[in-house]
């Protein structure tokens, strides 16, 4: 990187489960990195430490920081992990009377849809995710309206008093409410919401109540009940951490509102009604990130994975395009939220160990350490063995080197309890047993990434994998071994890779509102003229909505660009096509043809002509607006490749052990790689925010982007 | 160099070429060597999962194109890539019974002449649901194009959806009235429906006015086509990579492995041997209107499977002894024999590496002539005959459970699928329009117990691994009633150590409509068709359909007085009895009645599977959640599994191990006390057999299958000791 002169004006921070990186980004496109521990209790207190890091890294104060720059941009897994480790708010749940079973019923592709092909196939493997919220907390009350928004059945009114004051006694901290087509009509999940917070005030109670008409009114009930779910399981928490982010950054000078990431990928204010929408922002930023290196390296397919201390996440990019997953399941729910494709499991340096003394069996996770209290070897009194301290055991991290020295690692303790707690029930010794956790974690990884790949029906050999996240490279050789990449990088900002794709994206506003158009295939010109009016006055409504909420965050007008969308089908269909308007307006009947032409065109291109249906007449079932604001983003340095020697980052020799046996490691600083410098196996390449660990006869080769190419022997 | 070029020969002679092959050398198409997979393994496996990943989202991109909530929301729908003689290298994932379906309907037209009259061109899409060319039933249609190169046929593209409306005597797919094909809907006998790459017109025509809700069908068509230009587009991009002439050797060297690989994992898996079980199915339409007096109304079928595990790994499925076919929609043809064996073995054993026909090759079914299995009358009607194959191959997935217990795999044992009635629907919508449908919500039925843990609940069906129930808020979009419940049935997965899955049950409202028929496959009547294992029990089958016609459901939602949302636990009064006046109708068999209107009520279960091991070995802690979560009832735990429970503070159940404990006791004690020694009950049993003293179905059942097929007279003379032809009075 070469010399930097200006101050930042964009802070990008991604708070994972275990470790808040940040970077730091001038108008120029220079960058800097920070890394602190994730501190959930309060966030805003890592948040802090981390963007510290990065100020001292540039040579600045908080002050200077915070007071210059006109972007914040926070994301993180938190929310994410609180699913993962069910560590989310007690909940209740109130739903039209009948469907009380949704609950373990779950939709029944629940069982099996983030499987590989074979155990799609292997049906013995299938089988539910456990619910957020048990059957004996969820309460039926009698009612129904139909897909009309017709009340067929009126709600019985005192069943859900009956149903708030059980759920009240039972001191859960939110409820939920979800009725059949609230999306069409949410008279009944209204009026049951109002029982329920009388009912709450009259208790005294301090409890949230959340409908699914709020949280996601669109159509398919059991996406819209996981959907509400997740939103007061995993997200009531985050919302106010959030809150504390924006005003510790008020608090040094910040004047604006704090940004966060859509998992659609582009950035909103804080206040975003729907947080669950944000809810795998931090992995989405990694995806962002990884899309923007492939095109700067001229690389268009690539599977993207991310490490951190609590969990694993896999996105794929092919040619140049992200998938966008209109359904997506979020730890093997489904969702109806418009994603980034993106796959995870719970793997990361943070799990904790078990072994059972009775039958020798082995357990990782699903909990992780965190940061709070961490890993045995962080002594902030942690107890239960974790992953990173049998790296710590292994000497592949450097106890004197951990956060650049911050954090200083006691190996003896983490030893001695992982032997106790472990290794002696197994009855093998430390370092094999230490190594065969990582094994298991690596291979745990290694078939997902397996996995990732197959239920796309991608081959690997087609593809680069790119990996980053705190400890993507410390497991990367393991990871990645054996599938076949045409390329394995990772980068010296790995650990602060998914901040680095949150300050690639725009400023974003999707509004969208559901409407049902219908088309005949024999419309004449009036009412093809009609219904582009209808059409017309609906994207007004939008662009001004979205343009004016821009505005209000500080974007100035010629800025704003904005694009109007249809989701249109043939009548009778049951998904749409996403058209970006050829117009701006419709006023006329032949501007109408032109936009079902565009859908034609559209449909054709992504399901073949053959598969038009024109005669079923054409329906548009949602309108609605992109609005977006250019923002500044980093820049990699291309610098000529230099010698193969990597004498000039050589930094010493440490015992590591890898595969069974001790080795004398090579020592590298990963910062001072330079452009065509090769690194051969056994050999730690070490930066303060990351560690990566090259075994035996493998190799790193550091090309003219600076990044780093990992090769199997 | 290659063998063998992109063959010059005309492809009936080259198929005929290729049988005679497999028959010498035992390998497919004589392919003795995989000398392509031995000179670059890499290449070959990456040529295989490129294959495979053109299959699957080809399928993803149908299912977008579909009207149907049975392929976009449960997806019920199958691709596969073929060789030119119709032998599948590749398939999606779905509903995998039809891939050699497909393969069938392939060879049947070539076998047929059809290279020169109507003519294999590029371009021409050919369509067929006539089961005795190749498909299971009616609703199943399948679609295949011909993938050219050079010039020369070097494969086909296909794709299977089952349509929700097929056009027969009554709306939707599944037509359990059928009583001759004539009667079972829009039938398409190896058309070319299309021609460079589109549709014929006058086909959609036909398809548009002869079904009751075209829409499914034609738009279903229309992905499919465009699901299989797809593949060949991307087969064809491909060859041009490759070369032709690796392309035609590859895709045989594919399948021989994936025959290789069946008979491999069948060595390892299971111990050779003679297996035997069996199961039966019970059907009731006595005084149903509609049904033409052809045949017994009331019937039992007896389905004795035996399974041979050859020691190099064939496995042979022989059916001797079952029924003959009847005037009934349950007939099943070959095609849909192999299929229910596919889709088993693909669930089982098959669903690793190259998935392909070359798994088929590796088997061997004996279907007797004349009997349910193999009609030798193609006038027969097949469209429900899910209901015996379900049965059938549940049987098979226990004789295959029996063997992996043998050789130690006993994570693998699985009791397995059972029947799971599909609702067929028709009439006057919501919208004020015609309309019919089949709501395939039947795709998540409970499935069998395994031998480590219980059955999934409401998530498995034999047909598809990929099992839904898809959301309400799509179906009722679809159909002119509401759920007012859906809910899991307690005690409706068969009792065991490890107890089946459990099934659901669905409560409708009929609303805005004047005219909706409703029309039901069937359970099992009278008779198990499941069975459970290692001493599991079977689920329970011979659900009867329950409705209120005309009843006060508005009027006592006016009051806010409580309704009906399930059918409850009382066998002798149903929630329905309980809640709701009006006329309350129950039936037995398959529901076939006067139409509905708004303000009747209707409920339809499905099915959950058999349980795994001794009920008296089940878990008392895990009982106590499943009371709890409405899976099993108190009544159940306690009476069957004899575990019994008190309550917590909150009034939730908890196991008292010490009662438990004596309970059981008590309950081994009189267990000892009822048995008796096999000889003796067989000698007691010989009295009755002597007699042919049976109720009036099962002589009639026994003396059909020792009219048709001597070998099971002579089995069974020589097993009781009897006479069989004059004990049931055969001549």
């Amino acid at each position: 990187m070469d010399q930097i002169t200006t101050n930042p004006i964009v802070i990008g921070i991604d708070a994972g489960g275990t470790m808040t990186d940040t970077i730091l980004v001038d108008q120029d496109g220079h960058f800097k990195i920070g890394k602190s521990a994730t501190t959930p209790k309060n966030e805003a207190e890592g948040f802090l430490a981390s963007a510290e890091d990065a100020a001292d890294a540039w040579g600045i104060s908080l002050q200077d920081l915070f007071s210059g720059v006109n972007v914040v941009l926070y994301s993180g897994t938190g929310m994410l992990n609180t699913l993962l480790s069910r560590t989310g708010r007690k909940l209740g749940l109130i739903t039209t009377k009948g469907l009380e079973d949704m609950i373990l019923m779950g939709r029944g592709l629940q069982a099996w849809a983030d499987y590989s092909y074979a155990d799609r196939l292997h049906a013995v493997t299938h089988h539910h995710p456990d619910p957020l919220i048990p059957r004996r907390r969820t309460h039926g009350v009698t009612e129904r309206i139909d897909q009309f928004g017709d009340v067929i059945l009126p709600l019985y009114e005192h069943e859900a008093h009956a149903a708030a004051k059980k759920l009240i006694a039972d001191k859960v901290e939110a409820i939920c409410i979800m009725t059949v087509f609230s999306h069409v009509n949410p008279a009944h999940e209204k009026r049951i919401a109002e029982i329920c917070r009388e009912e709450i005030a009259a208790a005294g109670s301090d409890i949230l109540v959340y409908t699914s008409h709020e949280v996601r009114p669109v159509i398919r009930e059991q996406s819209r009940l996981n959907s509400v779910l997740i939103e007061a399981y995993a997200t009531s928490r985050g919302r106010r951490q959030l809150k504390g982010i924006e005003d510790v950054s008020k608090k040094y000078g910040f004047k604006y509102g704090v940004q966060t990431l859509l998992s659609f990928g582009g950035l909103t204010s804080i206040d975003h009604p729907r947080l669950h929408e944000t809810m795998i922002s931090g992995p989405i930023g990694g995806i962002l990130g990884a899309a923007y290196v492939g095109k700067l390296i001229g690389n268009d397919s690539l599977i993207c994975s991310d490490m951190g201390g609590t969990s694993f996440d896999m996105g794929v990019i092919t040619r140049g395009q992200t998938r966008i997953e209109n359904e997506p399941l979020m730890d093997r729910f489904k969702l109806n939220v418009p994603t980034l494709h993106l796959d995870t499991i719970g793997a990361g340096a943070g799990m904790i160990l078990k072994v059972d003394p009775l039958t020798k069996k082995v357990s990782l996770g699903p909990e992780s350490a965190g940061s709070d209290p961490g890993p045995i070897c962080f002594a902030k009194g942690g107890t239960e063995p974790t992953i990173a301290d049998c790296d710590a055991i292994l000497g592949r991290l450097n106890p004197h080197y951990f956060l650049g020295g911050k954090v200083v690692l006691q190996v003896e303790k983490a030893r001695n309890a992982f032997e106790e707690k472990c290794a002696r029930v197994l009855g093998v010794g430390v370092e094999e047993a230490a190594e065969g956790m990582i094994d298991m974690l690596e291979a745990d990884a290694n078939n997902a990434l397996r996995r990732v790949i197959s239920g796309q029906g991608i081959h690997p050999s087609e593809f680069t994998l790119l990996s980053y996240g705190g400890s993507g490279p410390l497991h990367l050789a393991g990871c990645s071994r054996g599938i076949g990449f045409k390329d394995i990088i990772t980068f010296q900002f790995a650990a602060a890779f998914s901040a680095f794709g949150c300050t690639t994206a725009d400023f974003m506003r999707r509004h969208s509102v559901s409407t049902q158009i219908d088309i005949g295939a024999r419309a004449s010109d009036d009412e093809l003229q009609a219904f582009g009016a209808k059409v017309t006055a609906v994207w007004n409504d939008l662009t001004r909505a979205a343009v004016d909420e821009m505005v209000a965050d500080g974007h100035a007008l010629p800025k704003i660009k904005t694009v109007p969308f249809l989701m249109m089908r043939y009548t009778g269909q049951l998904e749409d096509v996403e058209v970006m308007a050829p117009l701006s307006a419709i006023s006329s009947a032949d501007d109408m043809r032109k936009v079902i032409a565009e859908f034609e065109a559209v449909y054709a291109k992504v399901n073949h002509r053959v598969s038009r249906y024109g005669e079923a007449g054409f329906s548009i079932t949602e309108l609605g607006l992109i609005a977006t604001a250019d923002k500044v983003k980093p820049m990699l340095v291309k610098r000529p490749l230099g010698t193969s020697d990597p004498a000039s980052a050589h930094k010493g020799v440490r015992e590591a052990y890898v595969g069974g046996r001790w080795h004398k490691a090579n020592l590298y600083e990963m910062d001072l790689l330079q452009p065509g410098h090769e690194v051969i196996g056994p050999a730690i390449i070490e930066h303060p925010a990351t560690t990566l660990v090259v075994h035996p006869q493998d190799s790193v080769f550091v090309d003219e982007w600076t990044l780093l190419h990992y090769s199997h022997a | 160099m290659l063998d063998k070029p992109a063959s010059a020969l005309r492809i009936r002679e080259r198929l005929i070429e290729s049988e005679r092959l497999m028959d010498e050398t035992g390998c497919y198409d004589g392919i003795t060597e995989l000398k392509l997979r031995n000179q670059d393994p890499l290449k070959f496996e990456t040529l295989h999962t490129k294959l495979r990943a053109y299959c699957v989202s080809a399928r993803e991109m149908a299912r977008r194109i579909s009207a149907s909530p049975g392929v976009r929301e449960v997806g019920e729908m199958v691709v596969a890539i073929y060789t030119p003689e119709g032998d599948a290298i590749a398939l999606s994932n779905g509903i995998m019974v039809h891939v050699h379906t497909m393969s069938r309907f392939i060879k049947w037209m070539i076998r047929n002449g059809y290279e020169e009259n109507p003519q294999i061109r590029d371009g021409d899409i050919f369509a067929n649901n006539d089961a005795f060319i190749g498909t299971v039933q009616v609703p199943d249609v399948m679609d295949v194009v011909p993938i050219f190169h050079s010039g020369k046929l070097v494969g086909w593209a296909g794709a299977v959806c089952h349509e929700l409306e097929a056009g027969g005597i009554t709306p939707g797919g599944d037509v359990a009235l059928a009583q001759e094909r004539f009667t079972e809907g829009l039938f398409v006998c190896a058309e070319k429906v299309g021609e460079n790459d589109e549709l014929r017109r006058d086909y959609v025509i036909r398809c548009e006015r002869n079904l009751r809700m075209p829409i499914y069908w034609v738009l279903d068509e229309k992905a499919k086509v465009a699901s299989c230009i797809d593949m060949r587009e991307s087969v064809k991009a491909l060859i041009d990579e490759i070369g032709l002439d690796y392309w035609m050797q590859v895709s045989k060297e594919f399948i021989e492995e994936g025959r290789r690989a069946q008979l491999a994992r069948t060595r390892q898996l299971t111990v050779p041997g003679i297996y035997r079980g069996h199961t039966f199915y019970g059907h009731v339409t006595a005084g149903k209107p509609g049904y033409q007096p052809l045949g017994d109304p009331d019937w039992l079928y007896n389905m004795p499977i035996e399974m041979e595990i050859t020691t190099d790994g064939k496995i042979v499925i022989d059916f001797e002894g079952t029924q003959p076919w009847g005037y009934h929609s349950m007939n099943c043809t070959p095609a849909g024999m192999d299929g229910g064996m596919f889709v088993t073995l693909t669930q089982h054993m098959n669903f690793e590496g190259l998935v392909n026909d070359g798994a088929w090759m590796a088997t061997e079914l004996k279907l007797p002539a004349g009997t349910w299995t193999n009609p030798d009358n193609e006038m027969v009607a097949t469209a429900t005959s899910w209901a015996l194959l379900l049965p059938a191959f549940g049987v098979f997935q226990r004789l295959l459970s029996r063997s992996f217990i043998a050789r130690g795999f006993v994570e693998e044992a699985f009791v397995g699928q059972v029947n799971s009635p599909m609702i067929e629907m028709g009439g006057q919508s919501q919208y004020g329009t015609p309309f019919g449908m089949a709501h395939f919500e039947c795709a998540a039925a409970g499935s069998g117990a395994l031998a480590i843990k219980d059955g999934l609940d409401t998530a498995y069906v034999g047909w598809n691994p990929e099992s839904d129930m898809g959301n309400i808020e799509i179906w009722e979009q679809n159909m002119p009633m509401l759920y007012i419940g859906r809910s899991i049935v307690p005690n409706s997965g068969g009792a065991g150590k490890y107890r089946g899955g459990c099934s659901f049950l669905s409560t409708w409202l009929v609303s805005k409509t004047d005219h909706l028929r409703l029309v039901t496959s069937e359970h099992s009547s009278r008779v198990f068709d499941n069975g459970g294992l290692c001493g599991g029990y079977p689920a329970p089958t011979c659900q009867k359909h329950r409705a209120v016609r005309d009843s006060n459901i508005f009027e006592l939602a006016k009051k806010g007085a409580p309704l009906a949302h399930h059918t409850g636990t009382n066998p002798h009064r149903s929630e329905l009895e309980v809640r709701l006046e009006g006329e309350h109708v129950t039936l037995e068999g398959p529901y076939i009645t006067a139409p509905h209107k708004t303000g009747d009520v209707f409920t339809h279960s499905y099915n959950g599977g058999g349980g795994y091991g001794d009920v008296l070995e089940r878990d008392p802690a895990k009982t106590a959640w499943d009371v709890e979560n409405g899976f099993l009832t108190r009544e159940a735990a306690e009476g069957i599994f004899g575990i019994v429970l008190d309550e917590d503070a909150d009034g939730f159940p908890v196991s008292n191990l010490e009662a438990t404990k004596r309970h059981r006791a008590e309950m081994r004690a009189k267990r000892l006390a009822r048995a008796k020694p096999v000889s003796e009950w067989i000698s007691s049993e010989r009295e009755r057999v002597k007699a042919a003293d049976f109720a009036p179905e099962v002589k009639k059942m026994y003396a059909s299958a020792i009219k048709l097929s001597p070998r099971f007279a002579k089995n069974f003379s020589t097993f009781w000791d009897v006479d069989a032809r004059s004990t049931f009075g055969v001549e």
